[in-house]
């Protein structure tokens, strides 16, 4: 894919914009030091789904598996939720139910399950795996998605794995928000959008999906796991025409398209730091603090988003952020009207699908 | 039309009496327009071997031939000859009334038109209207088939009686053959007229059956386990392919409420009458007095439509969607599979809710489906032409109809309030034995809507 590198590259912007962020930069750095061997490129799992069925095991014993999950899960009650808002029972049950359905090659043997305790199913892992497993989701509070090695996610299903923040919901709404913006605006859908933190890649492949073969995305993210599994993702829903993964701190691999970006969208780090200790355990201590902790006050990944938006998008050019809700959401508004005054215009605030007021959108430049 | 004053299964009951020891393996005879071919030579033949089969076997009573042969004539005395030629007559009269009012006349003229429609050059302009016209094509050819099979079977049973008569002497082997033909003859013109009576325009489709726990607290949670497990087991029992796509156990006991998706011909036409509160009366494991309790739980059917075939708008305007999400600041700050979404067609108040898919999207679809093919049919039963005129106030008071009454305690008694049918056998209702109460309700229904058109 070709971009054009023409617009002028001011190196010292980012630098001088990163620098007030001391926390998350030093934590950023450890990062970007590891990525200093560059010879070895990461290998991204396999999720469970996708694996070959080269195990094979009883009906019974892939019951008496499934009875000990049951129980395992049914003991837990609502203690996780009394505790830290986890998951009760019932969401066990269920995320249990996804997990035979992903192990278990023909899952619709499943319902023979007690009938014909001789017949053999063909697995995607061993069942003492799947011990291991559903140990690690109850004790430890591995996340399911962790343990599946995906997320099913809009219509995708997108891998993901210890390193990558897990897509939220709420973040579907995002790529419904592009797609009512490139529905009215032909020139918006043939420019280059960007996705910036892409972690598993789903915002940019969400958005690459409905710009169609006309459209141009480039997703960064500073993780080399992000980049793999993004890469990984996809490559696996045939986007590489469309989609372009590159490796760096938020707009760094933008470097030349200043003035030039049709869109942005971002879902960054941005719970308050010393809200991280309460998360729920499966957030809290499995998923990477670096997509996560937002700062002191949550906003650092945010107020740079926004004074690198007014720098790369084009005049018309659209940008939706996700965010910790209505304090945040209000915020960005404030700041964007008082030190970016004029750049941008048309602001939203919308709510997720909980009535929390969740993301800011609007234009940049010129009203509309 | 004289479909239904006919009774089911005539014949079934004249020669269960008879109790027929049949020891040589009966031939049922399956492409029926060459049996007078390949049987009318044998049967003079065998009529022959017959008859001096018999004065051998007579002669040499120890032949091991002769046991079955022999005591099978004695049985098959004149008396039955004449039972079963008033059979014959009987359902050669059913067959003719059947074809009659099956419209075979107005079939053959469809096929006629269906089939000039389907030559036409530009049939495939429209993919998918030209499934549909190749799929009623198929669909009543093949019904014409059913109907001439009909009378080439009854035809062979006839040609059977006639020959016993100008021969004046019995050949069990064929009187077998023909009774055996009528019974089966009477099986198949009742199967036929049962799919006659699902002619509503989804009744062929899968059927999505959702139950919910009602009022009565645990209890009601058990009482719609129950019913989940009935439901399995009578898609079992027809071979349907049956999938329990959600389920969302009670607190102590039983559920709260299960979706079942039921693959198969037909399965929405038999399930449709199911809708509705059913209502359990026993002494409950759950009441710590023993004391006999009622308890509530709601089915709702709808048909399994394709996402293609589905072709209703509803503005948006008219829905209320909303996701479950619990608490929490959500976003980043929660991981929880709560991917379940609910949608209110706000103009009747209808509502589902879909919970089994993975992601939000995916169960906004299903959702999205599953409402519009319940507003389909909501709309078939208003006889409403479109979504716009269904009467809200009507979908309530008819979906929560109470429609059958399972008494466990003090006495034992499973009764349909609508037919009136009942049975004290509740263990075999309890397992899948749905039929009669099926049957019964279909040709209610039928009934029902023959007594609004006159």
């Amino acid at each position: 894919m070709k971009l054009s590198l023409g617009s002028l590259y001011r190196p010292s912007r980012f630098p001088l914009l990163l620098k007030s962020y001391p926390i998350s930069r030093s934590r950023r750095s450890f990062c970007v030091s590891s990525l200093s061997s560059p010879e070895t490129s990461l290998k991204p799992q396999i999720p469970l789904f996708l694996r070959p069925p080269i195990y094979s095991t009883t009906l019974s014993d892939l019951r008496k598996w499934h009875d000990w999950a049951e129980s395992l899960a049914s003991s837990v009650g609502s203690t996780f939720e009394k505790s830290d808002n986890g998951p009760d029972s019932s969401l066990l049950c269920r995320e249990l139910k996804w997990l035979l359905e992903d192990a278990v090659e023909d899952h619709t043997l499943v319902s023979q399950m007690g009938v014909e305790n001789d017949r053999r199913v063909r697995m995607r892992a061993h069942v003492d795996e799947l011990y291991n497993l559903w140990k690690q989701r109850i004790q430890e509070r591995r996340p399911f998605q962790y343990v599946v090695g995906c997320e099913h996610w809009r219509d995708l299903v997108l891998s993901v794995q210890e390193g990558v923040l897990i897509p939220r919901p709420e973040t579907e709404r995002i790529v419904d928000f592009v797609s009512d913006v490139v529905s009215k605006d032909q020139e918006l859908k043939r420019g280059v959008w960007a996705d910036l933190g892409t972690g598993s890649g789903a915002l940019g492949i969400g958005i690459s999906r409905i710009l169609g073969s006309e459209g141009r995305v480039i997703a960064t993210d500073l993780s080399r796991v992000a980049i793999a599994v993004a890469s990984y993702n996809v490559h696996r829903y045939g986007l590489k025409d469309i989609i372009e993964i590159r490796e760096g701190s938020w707009f760094e691999p933008l470097k030349g398209l200043e003035g030039k970006l049709a869109g942005l969208v971002s879902n960054p780090p941005y719970i308050p730091s010393k809200d991280i200790s309460g998360l729920q355990a499966e957030v809290g201590r499995h998923e990477p603090r670096v997509a996560l902790d937002g700062g002191v006050d949550g906003m650092d990944a945010l107020l740079h988003l926004c004074d690198g938006a007014a720098l790369m998008l084009k005049p018309g050019g659209f940008f939706a952020f996700e965010t910790n809700g209505e304090q945040h959401c209000r915020a960005l508004v404030d700041y964007m009207e008082n030190n970016k005054s004029g750049s941008f215009c048309n602001f939203e605030i919308i709510p997720d699908f909980a009535g929390i007021e969740r993301f800011v959108t609007g234009f940049h430049g010129k009203a509309i | 039309m004289g479909i239904l004053s006919q009774p089911l299964c005539s014949s079934a009951s004249i020669f269960g009496a008879n109790n027929l020891n049949c020891r040589q393996p009966l031939q049922i005879p399956h492409g029926l327009n060459s049996f007078i071919f390949k049987h009318l030579p044998s049967l003079s033949f065998s009529f022959c071997t017959s008859l001096s089969y018999t004065s051998v076997l007579f002669a040499t009573p120890e032949n091991q031939l002769d046991l079955g042969v022999d005591s099978d004539t004695r049985e098959w005395a004149l008396q039955d000859f004449y039972s079963l030629r008033r059979d014959v007559e009987i359902t050669s009269q059913r067959v003719e009334e059947t074809r009659e009012s099956a419209g075979l006349k107005l079939l053959e003229q469809e096929i006629a038109n269906l089939e000039l429609k389907a030559a036409d050059s530009s049939l495939w302009d429209n993919p998918a209207k030209a499934q549909e016209i190749l799929s009623t094509l198929t669909d009543v050819k093949d019904k014409i088939k059913i109907l001439t099979e009909f009378k080439t079977q009854v035809e062979d049973a006839e040609t059977i009686v006639k020959l016993t008569e100008e021969m004046d002497s019995i050949d069990i082997g064929l009187l077998e053959e023909a009774a055996s033909l009528i019974k089966e003859l009477n099986k198949a013109l009742d199967r036929f007229e049962l799919t006659q009576l699902l002619s509503g325009p989804y009744d062929k489709e899968g059927a999505v059956i959702s139950i919910t726990a009602g009022a009565g607290g645990t209890d009601a949670q058990d009482w719609a386990d129950m019913l989940l497990r009935m439901y399995i087991r009578w898609g079992e029992k027809q071979k349907y392919k049956t999938r329990v796509v959600e389920k969302s156990s009670g607190e102590e006991a039983g559920i709260k409420s299960a979706t079942i998706e039921v693959e198969g011909r037909y399965a929405y036409g038999y399930l449709s009458g199911e809708k509705g509160t059913h209502r359990i009366v026993r002494q409950s494991p759950f009441n710590a007095k023993g004391l006999r309790q009622t308890s509530f739980s709601g089915v709702e059917i709808m048909p399994l439509l394709p996402e293609e075939s589905v072709d209703v708008e509803i503005p948006e305007e008219d829905l209320e969607i909303s996701f479950s999400r619990a608490g929490g600041k959500g976003g980043q700050n929660v991981n929880k599979v709560e991917t379940a979404v609910r949608i209110t067609h706000i103009p009747t108040s209808v509502t589902v809710r879909c919970t089994e898919e993975r992601s939000q999207l995916a169960n906004k679809i299903k959702a999205l489906n599953r409402l519009k093919a319940k507003l389909l049919v909501i709309a078939e039963e208003q006889r409403a032409s479109e979504i716009r005129q269904i009467r809200g106030d009507a979908v309530k008071a008819e979906w929560g109809q109470q429609i059958r009454n399972y008494v466990f305690h003090p006495y034992k008694l499973v009764k349909d309030v609508r037919t009136g049918y009942e049975t004290s056998d509740i263990t075999s209702v309890m397992d899948g034995e749905l039929d009669p109460f099926i049957k019964s309700y279909l040709k209610h229904k039928y009934n029902m809507t023959l007594s609004t058109f006159e």
